[in-house]
């Protein structure tokens, strides 16, 4: 159905459709306001139930990484360590061999060659754990991190959500005044209580890699702003 | 004995990342949801440094810093704050209540713990 232009609305709508977007925002909103509020809750909620199982992890990473440690000291180093297995094969068996000779002697050196074939299998072994404990620690620094979006999506939802709020309510007040309804006003309020740059670039619609009005304030990407006083 | 350190946020997920962070290097943790629960665990214990967030209900980190600053008894207690919070005014603002450094979320644990240990009591 055609509007009929009214004189203050640019959009050219009609008092019945104004009053009926306004009853519309009024139902609506608070459903968004509830499903963004039920959003963030359950985000928490995963949140702390990966760090609980990861809390639980800990503990089990460390005592993998204290034998991992363990094993290659008891592989390379000590009186007992299969390296000194090796030498102690080579310093025993070194003076039987300049006096025996032929197949005897043949034979020892095998023996001597799949001893020093066997440590180096078992330290090649032993290496694979350094790597895995060091590859472990790093994905563990980047969970830490990873934890932490939480906190930012939180707070930013938080914000939306009270402002959804605030906007159902000014929508059902009787006596609504004009300088409610300020969208200047009211989008300056809102940006009054942004905590992170990548907020006010939302608000401003600046896209990723264009020049923010915040630039060298540290965003999401990490702890480079770190300031002793 | 292990060093005590307060940690004060209202986000209970990003307390125990940094419990998590602070324990695993041997630390003792007190925790607290927001500055007034903080405030009440300065009874006269021994804290060696408190690390607290800026954005909280009832209290926040600020006046935290404020309130804790005025007792005798912490008036040297080192604070890192660890927020999201990136503006040069709150940061300004943290440093005038007191604080002895400013760290923005996400960090990674190498990072606080280095800031830890520069900042905590002996």
């Amino acid at each position: 159905m055609p509007c009929t232009p009214s004189p203050d609305d640019p959009f050219g709508r009609t008092p019945d459709v104004e009053r009926a977007l306004v009853r519309l925002c009024a139902q609506v909103l608070p459903v968004w306001a509830r499903q963004l509020a039920n959003s963030r809750s359950q985000s928490e909620t995963a949140v702390a139930e990966m760090l609980t199982a990861f809390a639980e992890i800990g503990p089990h990473l460390d005592m993998t990484a204290r034998q991992s440690k363990q094993i290659t000291a008891a592989l390379t180093e000590g009186q007992d360590g299969i390296t000194q297995l090796a030498r102690a094969c080579d310093r025993e068996l070194e003076p039987v061999l300049q006096q025996i000779t032929g197949p005897a002697a043949d034979a020892v050196r095998r023996v001597i060659t799949m001893v020093h074939k066997a440590v180096d299998a078992l330290e090649e072994i032993s290496k694979p754990f350094e790597y895995e404990t060091q590859m472990v620690n790093l994905q563990v620094d980047r969970m830490y991190q990873g934890f932490q979006y939480q906190d930012r999506i939180s707070q930013m939802m938080t914000l939306l959500h009270n402002d959804i709020e605030r906007l159902c309510f000014v929508l059902t007040l009787p006596d609504v005044g004009l300088e409610d309804l300020d969208h200047a006003a009211w989008l300056e309020r809102l940006q009054s209580q942004y905590v992170m740059r990548e907020q006010h670039d939302l608000h401003d619609d600046v896209d990723e890699g264009q020049p923010s009005a915040h630039q060298g304030e540290p965003g999401a990407q990490g702890d480079r702003g770190m300031t002793f006083f | 004995m292990a060093q005590t350190i307060l940690v004060v946020d209202d986000s209970a997920s990003l307390r125990q990342v940094v419990v998590m962070a602070l324990q695993g290097a041997g630390y003792e943790v007190l925790q607290a949801g927001d500055g007034q629960a903080a405030l009440a665990l300065l009874d006269g214990r021994k804290i060696h440094m408190v690390v607290c967030d800026v954005n909280m209900p009832r209290m926040n980190g600020i006046e935290f810093v404020k309130a804790a600053k005025a007792i005798q008894a912490y008036r040297f207690l080192p604070v890192l704050m660890l927020t999201t919070e990136s503006q040069e005014a709150k940061k300004e603002a943290g440093k005038a209540a007191g604080a002895k450094a400013w760290m923005v979320k996400p960090f990674s644990p190498a990072s606080l713990l280095n800031a830890v240990s520069k900042l905590c009591l002996p």
